[in-house]
């Protein structure tokens, strides 16, 4: 009696914890979906029901001037703040790596410590910072806040792998004669390729999506794609931030796929 | 590699992460420079101004209420991963991780999509007969609440999942065992060993959300916010050493949850 009453509870909350979850799915991919439906919309304004599918809104995007200018200013930008934040990004991340000391594991949390700070805060800030050093509004500006913010990407990925990778390859490969630069690149390097690889694909994207702190930066000349498009949210509600946000969507899925199917995500995973 | 080699990366931020904010915070406290004394009127107004105060009070309680939130739905999501989804648990933390694939303007438009006059929910609603005017959503707050929810959730959800993962099953067959029944034993057994989880990914969700300004720019319904208030001061007011002061209790209130965050992680004894 007593097991077929606990079979009936076991029954009844298993059936209601997942009809929980998928009420969770619902809601978490419900904002995403409703974009992409509503950017083969047909009518010049968001409502529903959608008459008719229609492109005109993914043509309106490749026409319109200011998506077109804000998407160049954020792929130059996202990639001249990768590379920077890679190039010292990677040296310091084999520097602490290894290392238990305490000095590594206060450099580590100082190097990570960008991650946490709400950007709003760290926009306003560096913009007068930069101000008085003579900056100001302007892609430099842009480039050194989207740097900051791409560091400590780079610096967990490439810790994370480095530690998973046993020192015996540098070590043979320094007995067997290879001097520092050549363990270092024909060695090192290539082992902890996909650590930068990750790092850089995480530094690229969130500069991409930046716009707390683009926002502070924008000038009419470097204005990147996020703070046009809020920009033109702000004064109208058309479907083209959908045809754009949609593009956008599957441009990041096919990366990771890419990556996923190069190097997998899972190799990537481990945590600093 | 040589602890020179994270000199690049140290140096860097130092110049554009630390000094930025330590000058934003000297700013705040000594607004006509060293010389003219500490003035603290700034905070005085943040901290006595009923108005300012309400904004501090709205800034924090809707962060815990996101967090509560995010934790409520959470704990049963995360359960239902760890314990019951067997082959299906690939999918949903593919499901928890995709929409961070898409644009925090993206997500915030979807929601938009939904809850507007002409947006799908009051579509639906009519069809139905449920309402014959569309309802003001977007005037509350609670899309705004709604959408952080949506951004923070996965970072809760995983938080729990790592301390589900880490019961000890045989404690709560040993509760079952000594005669306790399911709900006893989730209660007092599983509960409690998982709290940890719980607190930190609570402080996660708390910090990210006190932090968040596009959400509450596009959704706020009325709300003010800190990040809101700050940018209306260096866009409209241009009160620098208010604007100052105001980014200087934010980082404040992030370096505790951090600081909160380190303590919880250090009690469990998981990668220090």
């Amino acid at each position: 009696m007593r097991h077929g009453a606990d079979r009936m509870v076991d029954a009844v909350s298993g059936a209601a914890l997942l009809g929980f979850v998928v009420v969770f799915v619902v809601f978490l991919l419900a904002p995403i979906l409703v974009v992409v439906a509503v950017a083969f919309s047909s009518l010049g304004y968001v409502a529903f029901p959608i008459p008719s599918l229609s492109l005109r809104w993914f043509v309106r995007v490749l026409t319109y001037e200011p998506f077109l200018d804000g998407l160049r200013v954020s792929a130059e930008l996202a990639f001249a703040s990768t590379a920077l934040a890679a190039l010292i990004g990677v040296p310091a991340a084999l520097a602490i790596g290894r290392s238990s000391r305490p000095w590594a594991q206060g450099m580590a949390a100082f190097l990570l410590s960008p991650v946490s700070m709400p950007l709003i805060v760290l926009g306003y800030s560096l913009l007068f910072y930069l101000s008085v050093l003579g900056l100001g509004a302007s892609f430099a500006s842009l480039l050194i806040a989207h740097t900051v913010i791409g560091v400590p990407y780079l610096v967990r990925t490439v810790t994370g792998i480095y530690r998973s990778i046993p020192p015996d390859y540098e070590e043979a490969s320094a007995i067997l004669g290879a001097g520092r630069l050549a363990s270092l690149f024909l060695v090192t390097l290539p082992l902890i390729r996909p650590g930068i690889f990750a790092g850089c694909l995480f530094a690229f994207l969130i500069s991409f999506d930046n716009l707390p702190i683009s926002y502070f930066f924008g000038s009419a000349d470097a204005s990147t794609l996020p703070v046009v498009m809020l920009s033109y949210m702000q004064s109208q509600f058309d479907p083209a931030i959908a045809a754009i946000s949609t593009v956008q969507m599957v441009l990041a899925m096919i990366v990771l796929l890419v990556v996923e199917r190069f190097y997998g995500l899972r190799r990537i995973g481990a945590p600093a | 590699m040589p602890a020179g080699w994270t000199a690049p990366a140290g140096l860097f931020l130092l110049a554009f992460f630390l000094a930025p904010l330590a000058r934003n915070a000297g700013v705040s406290i000594w607004p006509n420079g060293v010389a003219g004394g500490i003035d603290v009127q700034p905070y005085q107004r943040l901290f006595a101004d009923p108005f300012y105060l309400g904004v501090l009070g709205q800034t924090l309680g809707l962060s815990f209420v996101a967090a509560a939130i995010s934790a409520l739905i959470g704990y049963p999501v995360a359960f239902f991963m760890v314990r019951k989804a067997g082959r299906f648990q690939a999918l949903l933390t593919f499901l928890l991780i995709a929409p961070l694939l898409t644009s925090i303007i993206m997500r915030t438009y979807g929601w938009r999509v939904l809850m507007s006059r002409l947006g799908l929910v009051n579509a639906l609603l009519r069809n139905l007969g449920i309402i014959d005017r569309p309802i003001d959503f977007l005037g509350g707050p609670w899309v705004a609440v709604a959408a952080l929810v949506h951004v923070l959730v996965p970072f809760m959800v995983l938080s729990i999942a790592a301390s589900l993962q880490g019961v000890d099953r045989r404690l709560e067959e040993a509760s079952r065992l000594l005669g306790a029944g399911r709900v006893a034993t989730f209660l007092r057994v599983t509960l409690p060993l998982t709290l940890d989880g719980v607190g930190t990914g609570f402080i996660l969700v708390f910090m990210l959300a006190n932090g968040s300004f596009v959400t509450l720019l596009l959704l706020g319904g009325g709300l003010q916010t800190l990040p809101l208030l700050i940018f209306q001061q260096f866009n409209t007011t241009r009160d620098f050493a208010f604007a100052g002061a105001m980014s200087n209790v934010l980082l404040v209130a992030a370096v505790l949850c951090l600081a909160l965050q380190a303590r919880l992680i250090r009690r469990r004894g998981v990668r220090a």
